[in-house]
């Protein structure tokens, strides 16, 4: 028997539909995040297992029994909600206040112990005896966790509870509620921090305009592509150290600035590539050797990339490749790379894409170590020269304005937008 | 420990129930023929005796009114401690809810039509008072819940609405105005024992929001967060809503509208001992009945025997309290 169930839950305030088609079980024993932009439904959710909203068609059952049926003492003693705001301007003590959690339990003669012994467990034993109107945000939040607590309910709702917190208290939290759930509590959270949220459930349901987007273990519902449709935002899969991390860049997806083609190495691109992408521009990278730095930042990325073996000097594939996505691209830039026989041919490619009347654009630290004197071509095939990274960017920041009304007057509908002078 | 957590209430109420003892006797003994305390301990134990004018001014007069001040007081101190913490709002007083003035158009009908004398007047006012709080509460129905922000709005409307009837009638019947106005300021003057007993009606209705002190204490709260631990909040707010409604008209109909004892009363006892219910409303019961007990007796001695009317004392001894509260800031 499923603790909660929705079927088929539709919920609108007033007119405006806010939940759709919501169906899903939770276990007892459940340990499950919700995540999704502001605005998806997930408070309102909560607020309909707890029985405080009901819905407009379908059915929230907990304990197999409608929540419309419940008497709120009963409900109570089923469900704890920790809400995400919480206003009490009257004098009351932080014992008071968390006693109030006792009610649905009746005259409990424990209460007032139990109060310390929650606070005590929270690591804030000292807030008994504080008058709560005088604590801060974070301290606030965790008496009103200790509130609920005290309800000594089967299920725990939580309705963003570290957004008050600092990090050593959220890191806290998280093993205090993973460390209730191994002792037979079930835990529903709501929380916006992906990676709190992959570290720590067991389950996370994406809630995205008012549908469940995806219920799954974090691993197979975290999935960038899946990030990206709900949150419009490109995300990155990064391992380190045995973990897995998102990271984010705020580009909308069809917000696409131009294409920009970077010849780096050795994590002189690395940069440059991660602000190219945030700034939103489409981003190619070559000719790379594999696991080279520049190379690992490219995949996480998601670049398209020229790449060769680890190692070996640039063969004639990775060249055509190379060679080919210059020429789809509206400026190639070239870092402070350092050239020696085996990366040289990027610089030939360089040369071509120069010559066919791409703008290339090079850091003037790639002349400096220059082991094979390749490089002295570049001003002469009309390379335009700049003192590093940042004013490569500014001047590409100087087109973009440019790019942008070409493509509203529907100059550039056709293809990539144009940079092109 | 937890019993003297839950004991640590009882010294607030011995020290308001010996004040109120004490303002109880006092307004005993003086007025325009003063008593010792033995006397009245005399007449008290001897009961009602015929031919002995003393005791008959004792009986007859001064002891009804006293009750029926303290009664009265008591009542405002209640409803005023209920509104409050259930509108939030700290401004908040009994006569918000528009049925005091409901029940003074009523009592101005009863002066206009001469249906003469006290118990007519005190009917048509407590009829008054319930159609307007049978009116707001209809107004602020909405799907079965009672909107909070409604009521307030839909009591100040009908407060104005009623007033200018009263108004009008004051105009048009211009020989009784003195009586409307004299009604309308409050007073305990000439009050007897079929007072005490209309008073004394409001008794279970101070009793019962003593069963609702820890569905009170959460509503400060919020109601939805009192939803979220288990109140069963509309419930909780019909029943305190039509309390400190029947506790108004009554009190109101008997003395009319006395300001200031239902506002700052439940604030100076707040700053005494503190928001929690448990004491706050039997002190405030109790703090409210000798407030008004030392007013009424302000009243009738000071230019006796000439009287002020008890509304103007309250208020002189209100407006300054209440002043000083509003620069301390909202803090409940």
């Amino acid at each position: 028997m499923a603790l909660v169930s929705l079927r088929d839950v539709d919920f609108a305030y007033d007119e405006r539909p806010v939940l759709r088609r919501i169906s899903f079980d939770l276990q007892a024993g459940d340990f499950v995040g919700i995540v999704g932009p502001n605005g998806s439904g997930k408070s309102t959710l909560i607020d309909l297992i707890d029985g405080l909203q009901h819905p407009t068609a379908g059915e929230v059952l907990v304990d197999d029994v409608p929540t419309r049926k419940i008497r709120r003492r009963h409900m109570a003693r089923e469900v704890a909600l920790v809400p995400q705001h919480f206003t009490l301007d009257f004098d009351l003590s932080v014992r008071e206040v968390v006693e109030m959690g006792a009610y649905c339990r009746g005259k409990d003669a424990d209460a007032c112990a139990d109060a310390e012994l929650t606070l005590t467990r929270l690591g804030v034993p000292e807030l008994a005896g504080r008058r709560f109107t005088e604590l801060s945000g974070g301290e606030k939040q965790l008496v009103v966790l200790a509130q609920a607590l005290m309800q000594k309910a089967k299920l725990l709702l939580l309705d963003e509870p570290a957004s008050a917190l600092d990090v050593s208290h959220q890191l806290r939290l998280f093993d205090l509620l993973k460390e209730l759930n191994g002792e037979g509590l079930s835990v529903l959270c709501i929380l916006h921090d992906l990676n709190l949220a992959i570290h720590y459930f067991d389950k996370l349901l994406v809630l995205s305009e008012g549908e469940v987007a995806a219920y799954g273990p974090p691993d197979e519902v975290l999935r960038p592509e899946i990030v990206e449709a709900v949150y419009g935002v490109r995300a990155y899969l990064h391992k380190h150290a045995g973990r897995t991390y998102l990271t984010f860049s705020p580009r909308l997806r069809g917000d696409r600035l131009g294409r920009v083609h970077l010849v780096c190495g050795g994590g002189t691109g690395a940069g440059l590539m991660r602000e190219l992408v945030d700034a939103g521009y489409d981003v190619s990278a070559g000719a790379l050797n594999a696991l080279d730095t520049d190379e690992e930042t490219g995949s996480e990325l998601g670049l398209s990339m020229a790449v060769e073996a680890p190692f070996s000097p640039v063969g004639d594939e990775a060249h055509a490749q190379n060679l080919a996505l210059m020429r789809s691209a509206d400026v190639v830039m070239v870092t402070a790379v350092p050239v020696s026989h085996g990366n040289a041919r990027n610089i030939e490619a360089v040369l071509e894409a120069a010559a066919a009347g791409t703008p290339v654009w090079a850091v003037r630290g790639v002349l400096d170590e220059d082991f094979t004197g390749v490089t002295g071509k570049l001003e002469p095939a009309g390379v335009e020269l700049f003192a590093d990274d940042a004013g490569m960017l500014a001047a590409l920041g100087e087109r973009a304005p440019e790019a942008r009304a070409a493509r509203k007057t529907g100059a550039g509908h056709s293809g990539p937008p144009a940079l092109k002078t | 420990m937890t019993r003297l957590a839950r004991t640590s209430v009882w010294p607030g109420i011995a020290v308001s129930a010996g004040v109120f003892v004490a303002c109880l006797l006092v307004a005993l003994a003086f007025g325009p023929a003063s008593l010792s305390l033995g006397e009245v301990w005399h007449f008290v134990t001897a009961g009602p005796v015929q031919g002995d004018l003393p005791n008959a001014i004792f009986w007859q007069i001064r002891l009804p009114r006293v009750l029926v001040a303290c009664l009265v007081g008591a009542e405002l101190a209640v409803a005023g401690v209920i509104l409050q913490d259930l509108f939030l709002n700290p401004l908040t007083d009994p006569y918000v809810t528009g049925v005091s003035s409901g029940a003074a158009l009523g009592a101005t009908i009863g002066i206009v039509l001469h249906l003469s004398n006290l118990p007519w007047t005190t009917v048509l006012a407590l009829i008054g008072g319930f159609l307007t709080l049978g009116i707001v509460w209809m107004a602020a129905r909405r799907r079965g819940r009672i909107d909070i922000f409604v009521l307030l709005l839909a009591g100040v409307t009908i407060s104005y609405l009623a007033s200018a009837v009263v108004t009008v009638l004051m105009i048009r019947a211009n020989q009784d105005m003195y009586a409307i106005v004299y009604w309308l300021m409050g007073s305990f003057s000439g009050r007897g024992w079929q007072d005490v007993v209309i008073a004394l009606v409001a008794v279970p209705f101070m009793i019962a929001p003593l069963f609702f002190v820890r569905e009170m204490d959460i509503l400060l709260q919020g109601e939805k967060r009192a939803l979220e631990l288990g109140v069963e909040v509309e419930r909780t707010k019909r029943v305190l809503l039509v309390t400190a409604g029947v506790l108004t008209a009554i009190a109101v109909s008997v003395s009319g509208i006395i300001g200031f004892v239902g506002l700052v009363v439940p604030h100076i006892v707040r700053l005494l001992v503190g928001p929690g219910h448990r004491s706050l409303l039997p002190v405030s019961l109790l703090l409210g009945a000798s407030l008004m007990g030392i007013a009424d007796l302000l009243s009738r001695t000071v230019i006796a025997p000439n009287e002020i009317p008890v509304g103007v004392v309250t208020t002189f001894v209100g407006a300054p309290l209440f002043v000083y509260l509003l620069r301390r800031g909202r803090k409940g």
